[in-house]
């Protein structure tokens, strides 16, 4: 239709219509899903790419995935390198091929014009079971992938706007809720097609050149505002160190970064990082870039629109066989949930020396990930729920942290306690704002969360795979440490136990969990916090009156 | 809402079926898209949610799953407050003076500056009188305040300033007009914008050209516009019995009776509000979904209710689901989750005058005066021809630049636009070139 370079106008409104196109799919995902962790706690994301395979818009999602898919869909591409047909939809999960975890699962479908590739559709759901040895595949003790699930390398699932029932059936047989797992996989081909649709439409409107123009002027307008904004920041190099916990108590696994600033370029250096363990906390590379682009939008300007080009500005490298790069098969089930959170947590540490106003304290530095299940007794279907609870947000410059809420890689819901009981043998019995675990400062910690629950009926596995137990989200600028989270099996006679942060346990009938998320980190010294404030916490009940005078003197 | 809908009724009289409505008032401006003929929706809202910049933040409130027309809202309005932040920078909004004590020019104690007062010093609003003379304006009030409260402190001149206050307003509303259009892929420049609402037609033209856009439409009384999308509308009351229950186990003798009770509900309620019963119309829908989906779409359910007709619901909501998500699983449960009936009144469709047409001048009654008027910095204050709106003829033309009053609104036509009274007596703007 409309032909040669396109008008400023025409190019904000493709790129409108492009992010639309991937909310639409999001809505249909979440609105034609079976399972409560994607219909509820919207645990998906979904993008459009251009036909070269560079992100062209994502909807606001989840941080983690959106980072993650340029190296999935790098990797599907690479596998059929021949080319894709019109109609096919090609679906992996494997982390050495792209994947982040076993349980998100990729499905990526090419967008044809008269039988020219003008882009393609993306989305990633959490499923909330694909095998492995215990149920919700997110296990604590795995000490290789093939422990954890079924591995799907880039297989096609639709062949020429059929479904692939020989893929179909393999997957479904290998998974212990087959039923959830069918109608999560129909709803991802759903969202796909209706995205497809809608770049159709835009295609339609202004040519396929117009479409590509716009997605290429899209992407480099970010990379220009990327660079303006990086040269904002001192040039020099930072460096910062963290750890993350292994399951035997107190020991560590060291997390090193060094980051160059250079006029308007950037780059991350995780040379001095542990090597990969056999503990499912190594990050393949998909987290750790996701966790790194993720802070870069954090200290520059996040408005700029998220693209393949806001990327371009910045090199990251990662030494292969250390716990942010591993090889296979190292187990990887909480590198994405919990590694990458430590990663936001060293590269912010490290930008704080540069950036000391635009850095918040460290965030809970964790997901606290909880999978329950097992099989009723009575018919011999299986169950399996999966949840992420939030804590405490750092506090911010100026800013106290939230309280309870999911930060940084993450940006998933609760699960609704009546959608648990509906759904599951749980009963909830506590679920409220943890006293007493911000870390003091001028700017305080967001609080933690207390939940608690008890199995109703038969006997369940619970996995739990934490982090932040026996080390503390840290403070800035003299602001305390938040305080760490704890988890708890408690019994019917009214024994409690303390379980570490990652490990999998038993369950029957009147046993329960008790979950303490930590607080997030203060920031300044908790002598300069406005004494009104410290006042209104207690009040709230969010600060007891002994810990107030011990943190902020009488 | 009910402005959208107006928009879409006078779209179809017009033969305009795509539309953007902006309604302008005293303390708000609403912006909704008309597609197809139709108002587009959204499917789901938030309500009690934060806003930011005109947008509902995800996550702030309580979602409403219960289709909505697609509306973006901004305080702002002729009554809408300007004033200087502690930063020395010129600031609109988010306060409003209202209608009362209301802008400073009502002379009726209002002290805070407002966009009218700024208009009104702009030459925009005439400087004497609105409401046909039944509002007297004190206009030296007005530039006495502006002096006050904005030159003194910013070091603006007064047309400067009450120019600054006209273009942050109207770069708050180009965005809730963008939110609606652009950022949900629609190009603005294929619509053509229903302006109303007091203020909407005075700063019509200057959005236009930020957006643009070429074609304006200013209904007969654009102050009673949105009035006027609630005539155009029926009269609904909506019922819902949830029941949670698998298709193929439902027993349509049980559904029947619960649909009537529903029905004899709506009937009742339309009765008191004095509908007979020719006037009133009963619509029968489901919502039903996948065993194990969370979400439901709605399909209508025919009379009587038997197994054949809860049958055919099922097969509707297959391709229901098909078409709106891609596919369908015959083999799979069906469960039915809601009933809904749906009572509805109607009222006649208010009929819209039509004349013939007279010649493109218009008569010298229709010219009330020549004013000097600012339409934009570089040009300064233009001798403006202002005309009547009531004795307007179909088929006169008015060329800017030039201002149309009335006792509602009034309408600013800029250098570069002309206006044409149209047979049912809608100003129809077109920019030339």
């Amino acid at each position: 239709m409309r032909r040669g370079r396109l008008d400023p106008v025409t190019v904000e409104v493709m790129r409108g219509g492009l992010v639309y196109a991937a909310e639409e799919m999001g809505v249909a995902l979440r609105n034609s899903a079976y399972s409560p962790n994607i219909k509820e706690r919207m645990d998906h994301s979904c993008a459009v790419f251009d036909g070269k395979g560079r992100m062209a818009a994502q909807a606001e999602h989840i941080p983690a995935h959106l980072g993650s898919m340029p190296l999935t869909v790098k990797a599907a591409l690479r596998r059929f390198d021949e080319g894709l047909e019109p109609g096919d939809m090609v679906l992996l999960n494997d982390p050495y091929a792209g994947g982040t975890h076993l349980p998100d699962l990729t499905l990526i479908a090419p967008v044809f014009r008269h039988e020219r590739l003008i882009a393609y559709v993306v989305n990633k759901a959490h499923h909330s079971d694909v095998g492995g040895i215990t149920p919700g595949s997110m296990a604590a003790e795995s000490s290789e992938l093939y422990q954890e699930g079924l591995v799907i390398p880039p297989v096609k699932l639709v062949v020429g706007e059929s479904v692939n029932q020989d893929v179909m059936e393999l997957i479904l047989r290998n998974v212990r809720t087959p039923r959830d797992r069918l109608g999560d996989l129909r709803a991802q081909i759903a969202a796909n097609r209706l995205g497809a649709g809608r770049i159709l439409e835009l295609a339609e409107r202004y040519g396929a050149e117009g479409l590509e123009d716009a997605m290429d002027r899209i992407m480099g307008h970010s990379k220009e505002l990327m660079q303006r904004e990086i040269s904002k920041i001192p040039e020099g190099v930072y460096e910062a160190e963290d750890v993350l916990e292994l399951p035997r108590e107190q020991a560590t696994l060291k997390m090193a970064v060094s980051i160059e600033v250079e006029g308007d370029h950037l780059t991350m250096d995780f040379t001095g990082t542990d090597s990969q363990v056999e503990v499912p906390i190594n990050a393949p590379l998909g987290v750790t870039l996701a966790a790194c682009y993720y802070v870069v939008k954090c200290v520059t300007d996040p408005t700029i629109p998220s693209n393949d080009g806001c990327y371009r500005p910045v090199s990251v490298e990662v030494p292969e066989g250390s716990v942010l790069n591993p090889k296979a098969p190292a187990p990887v089930a909480g590198g994405q949930v919990e590694t990458g959170q430590r990663i936001v947590d060293v590269l912010f540490r490290a930008l704080a020396q540069a950036l000391p106003d635009r850095v918040p304290a460290a965030s809970q530095g964790t997901m606290n990930n909880v999978t329950v299940g097992s099989y009723d007794p009575m018919t011999g279907e299986g169950w399996s729920f999966y949840e992420t609870i939030g804590g405490g947000m750092g506090a911010r410059p100026g800013l106290d942290g939230i309280d309870s809420i999911h930060t940084h890689m993450t940006n998933t819901m609760n699960t609704p306690i009546e959608v648990i009981e509906r759904n599951y043998p749980i009963r909830v019995t506590r679920y409220e704002l943890r006293p007493d675990s911000s870390g003091a400062g001028e700017w305080r910690g967001g609080a933690g969360t207390v939940r608690e629950w008890v199995l109703t009926g038969g006997t369940a596995t619970v996995s739990v795979m934490a982090e932040r137990n026996s080390t503390a989200p840290w403070g800035l600028l003299g602001g305390r440490p938040g305080v760490s989270g704890e988890y708890w099996i408690t019994s019917k006679d009214g024994t409690e136990a303390k379980i570490p942060s990652k490990c999998t346990v038993r369950l029957s009938q009147g046993e329960g969990l008790r979950v303490l998320t930590p607080g997030g980190g203060g920031l300044g010294a908790p002598s300069r916090r406005d004494r009104k404030l410290v006042r209104m916490d207690v009040l709230s009940g969010i600060l007891s009156r002994e810990k107030a005078r011990l943190d902020y003197g009488p | 809402a009910a402005g959208v809908v107006a928009s879409a009724y006078l779209g179809k009289k017009l033969e305009v079926d795509s539309i953007l409505s902006f309604d302008m008032g005293g303390t708000t401006a609403k912006a909704g898209l008309v597609v197809g003929g139709e108002p587009r929706m959204a499917y789901e809202c938030e309500v009690g949610g934060r806003v930011h910049r005109g947008r509902v933040v995800k996550g702030s409130g309580y979602p409403v799953r219960f289709p909505f027309v697609d509306l973006a809202e901004t305080s702002a309005g002729g009554g809408t407050i300007a004033w200087v932040d502690a930063a020395g920078l010129l600031r609109v909004g988010p306060l409003s003076a209202g209608a009362d004590p209301g802008p400073v020019c009502y002379n009726k104690g209002g002290r805070e500056l407002t966009v009218t007062d700024a208009n009104l010093l702009l030459g925009r609003l005439n400087s004497r009188y609105l409401l046909g003379g039944e509002l007297p304006l004190a206009s030296e009030l007005s530039a006495k305040a502006v002096e006050q409260e904005i030159c003194e402190k910013t070091g603006l001149g007064v047309s400067e300033a009450a120019y600054g206050i006209v273009r942050i307003i109207n770069s708050d509303m180009s965005r809730i007009l963008r939110i609606v259009s652009t950022e949900r892929g629609y190009d603005l420049r294929e619509f053509a914008m229903v302006a109303f609402g007091g203020a909407g037609p005075m700063h019509a033209c200057d959005l236009a050209e930020e957006l643009g856009v070429s074609r304006i439409v200013v209904p007969v009384s654009p102050g009673l516009f949105s009035a006027f999308g609630l005539l155009a509308s029926s009269v609904r009351h909506s019922y819902v019995k949830s029941i949670i229950e698998r298709q193929a186990r439902a027993d349509p003798t049980r559904l029947k009776k619960w649909y009537r009770e529903l029905e004899d509900e709506g009937q009742a309620v339309l009765g008191r509000e004095g509908f007979g019963d020719r006037e009133i119309h009963l619509l029968r829908e489901m919502d039903l979904r996948y065993l194990g989906q969370s979400y439901e779409l709605t399909v209508p359910v025919r009379r009587p209710m038997v197994a054949k007709t809860l049958r055919a619901a099922t097969l509707r909501f297959h391709s229901e689901h098909r078409r709106t998500y891609g596919y369908s699983v015959v083999e799979e449960d069906v469960e039915i989750v809601n009933l809904r009936v749906t009572a509805i009144g109607r009222i006649p469709e208010p009929p819209m005058a039509k004349a013939t047409l007279a010649e493109a001048e218009p008569g010298a009654d229709s010219r009330v005066e020549e004013r000097n008027v600012l339409f934009n910095e570089e040009e300064g204050f233009v001798r403006s021809h202002v005309f009547e709106r009531s004795t307007l003829r179909p088929g006169n033309v008015v060329e800017g630049p030039a201002v149309v009053e009335q006792y509602d609104a009034t309408t600013v036509i800029n250098p570069g636009w002309k206006a044409e009274a149209d047979t049912s007596g809608n100003i129809r703007l077109v920019r030339l070139a």
